[in-house]
């Protein structure tokens, strides 16, 4: 029997972002949320390891109240039971709040064997908040996992890294960070949509969390943000449009010209 | 008071990004007029920081540091950053890095900022300037950090390296911080199979995404790389969905990220994902039949057309210039 925490994310699918030129900003407005891609692996994960050892799932998102919809999708996948940690004081956290905000749940609901979460969320792709949970919450970490197999209380982890897959065991209780190769995360079934309108979740605030006010948000943060920009590419844009032999020709030239085509 | 320090840290475990850290790290130090400190687990890597600009070498000669482990080098560099508390720590982000040092920030109670794309001292030189892309790479967000050490880590690429010099003197202080055991242990490595020049050193690189229709049509692409002498990447799309590719080859945002001198997108409409990949590129050259793509907006040279009838035609051009 093993139980499982989960964290989830929701993101605004940043392929869908647009940037408004005359304004120079992003444009969000319609942009669908969804559960950032590796989280929904580490979704994917706990639910099979139930599915083998048994146990319960409880999965948390820490976001504004529109993630309940992320929670709602988690329980048709698969988890037991939800819980949002919901605060307007929770705006403007950075890695470190969040990561203090989630130690704080996860100690709460205190019984469990292992935290799964994606290696990085796809919008900010900042690889932090799992290290930095495991560190607040004094737990073993194992990143980037491809392959998780338990027996008892031993956990052994196929880690993917640049040059090499690694094989490393530990013990329970710990976190493990997933990526995408992990597995291929399922559809929920009607059935299963239906059904998770009547598992249990709750909704946690800093009150609940016994967390100070100096603790949240961008006074509990480490890291301060001075400026954000849309980023803009500083190119030639030199186009070029006719007979395809023509263009060939003309590239070519210009690529020699710059100095960066190498002809042997 | 003790007048401060502000030294200058880095780390990698990857001796060539160690360099490139070397390279930052100095041109910081020097404008702090304060000290580069390295920090190695052997004394021949210790010769080598030295000769790539380190002042100073914190040498922890401990079997247990033998492979990367994130807690035992988190244990490492938290003792040492205690007790002689540098201004920053620059970290290497490779995986490994990637997984220390929010840890180790974490530890040490203090910012962290993940694969920057800039550095740079504030006018007052009192905090680091750290840039970074995030919402999907629409956004470029400068960060600071709070408290200290300013911990940040830097991609591979991003900066050059300083050439070794043998006449450098330098100073190898052999240090002991408390390492507890670590509590996971490595069972097996498996070295992944070398696929060719890697995509990080690679300087033309030939990459393709949806307009290719058919994994067979790969090798008019492939026939081209071969005449441009490059190396072939894909998007996201193609290694992820369709499996044309293997992961490593993809490039983007959560792929690889990319530097070279000649970039052919050939059918990518340019997602930021992708686009934040390839943004270190020198010229960058995309062919796409839809003359609204995106991509057109970030490149040097853009053909609007079919790459069905553009790149062998290409292909055939630079042919022609090497024979002539």
């Amino acid at each position: 029997m093993v139980h499982t925490i989960v964290l989830v994310k929701q993101v605004l699918q940043t392929a869908e972002l647009k940037i408004d030129k005359s304004s120079k900003s992003i444009v969000t407005q319609g942009v669908p949320r969804v559960i950032s891609e590796t989280d929904k692996n580490a979704l994917e994960e706990a639910v099979r390891i139930k599915e083998k050892h048994g146990g319960k799932i409880t999965v948390i998102s820490m976001g504004s109240p529109e993630a309940k919809e992320a929670l709602r999708e988690a329980l048709a996948m698969g988890a037991d039971e939800a819980v949002l940690l919901t605060d307007s004081r929770f705006e403007g956290s950075d890695s470190h709040a969040v990561a203090s905000v989630l130690a704080a749940a996860v100690t709460k609901i205190l019984d469990y064997d292992l935290i799964i979460c994606g290696a990085y969320s796809e919008d900010m792709f900042a690889f932090q908040v799992g290290s930095r949970l495991a560190e607040i919450c004094n737990l073993p970490q194992f990143t980037y996992a491809t392959k998780i197999t338990m027996e008892g209380s031993k956990i052994t982890v196929e880690r993917d890294l640049e040059n090499e897959r690694q094989v490393v065991e530990g013990k329970l209780p710990c976190l493990v960070t997933v990526v995408r190769e992990i597995n291929e995360p399922r559809l929920p079934t009607l059935m299963a949509i239906m059904a998770s309108s009547k598992k249990p979740t709750s909704t946690w605030s800093a009150e609940d969390l016994s967390l100070a006010e100096s603790e949240l948000g961008y006074n509990g943060s480490l890291n301060e943000i001075l400026r954000s920009t849309v980023s803009s590419g500083e190119r030639k844009r030199v186009i070029m449009q006719g007979e395809a032999k023509d263009v060939a020709l003309k590239l070519t030239k210009a690529l020699q010209q710059e100095g960066v085509l190498k002809v042997t | 008071m003790e007048q401060e320090k502000r030294d200058i840290w880095i780390f990698s475990e990857q001796p060539q990004l160690a360099f490139e850290l070397l390279c930052k790290g100095g041109a910081l130090s020097k404008e702090l007029g304060s000290e580069l400190v390295a920090f190695a687990t052997t004394a021949s890597c210790a010769d080598d920081y030295i000769k790539r600009g380190a002042d100073k070498v914190l040498l922890v000669n401990n079997p247990i540091l033998a492979e990367f482990q994130v807690d035992t080098y988190t244990d490492a560099l938290s003792a040492l950053a205690n007790e002689h508390k540098p201004e920053a720590i620059l970290i290497g982000a490779t995986r490994n890095g990637l997984e220390l040092a929010p840890r180790l920030a974490e530890r040490l109670k203090t910012g962290c900022v993940t694969e920057v794309t800039k550095i740079e001292l504030d006018a007052d030189k009192k905090f680091l300037l750290m840039d970074r892309v995030s919402m999907g790479g629409n956004l470029v967000e400068t960060h600071i950090s709070r408290s200290k050490p300013q911990i940040a880590t830097v991609p591979k690429g991003l900066f050059s390296q300083n050439s070794p010099d043998t006449s450098r003197k330098g100073q190898i202080i052999t240090a002991e911080p408390k390492i507890k055991p670590p509590a996971t242990r490595l069972l097996e490595k498996k070295p992944k199979e070398a696929k060719g020049v890697k995509l990080s050193d690679a300087s033309v690189i030939v990459s393709f995404g949806r307009g290719v229709r058919k994994k067979e049509d790969m090798a008019m692409v492939e026939k081209f790389a071969e005449a441009v002498g490059g190396v072939i990447g894909c998007s996201r799309p193609i290694a992820e969905d369709l499996g044309w590719l293997p992961e490593e080859q993809y490039i983007g945002l959560s792929g690889q990220k990319v530097n070279p001198k000649l970039y052919f997108a050939c059918g990518i409409s340019g997602q930021i994902q992708h686009l934040t990949g390839i943004r270190n590129s020198k010229v960058i050259v995309s062919i796409n039949n839809d003359p609204k793509a995106p991509i057109f907006e970030f490149s040097d040279y853009g053909i609007v057309g079919d790459l069905y009838e553009i790149l062998p035609n290409l292909t055939d051009a630079v042919k022609q210039l090497a024979s002539n």
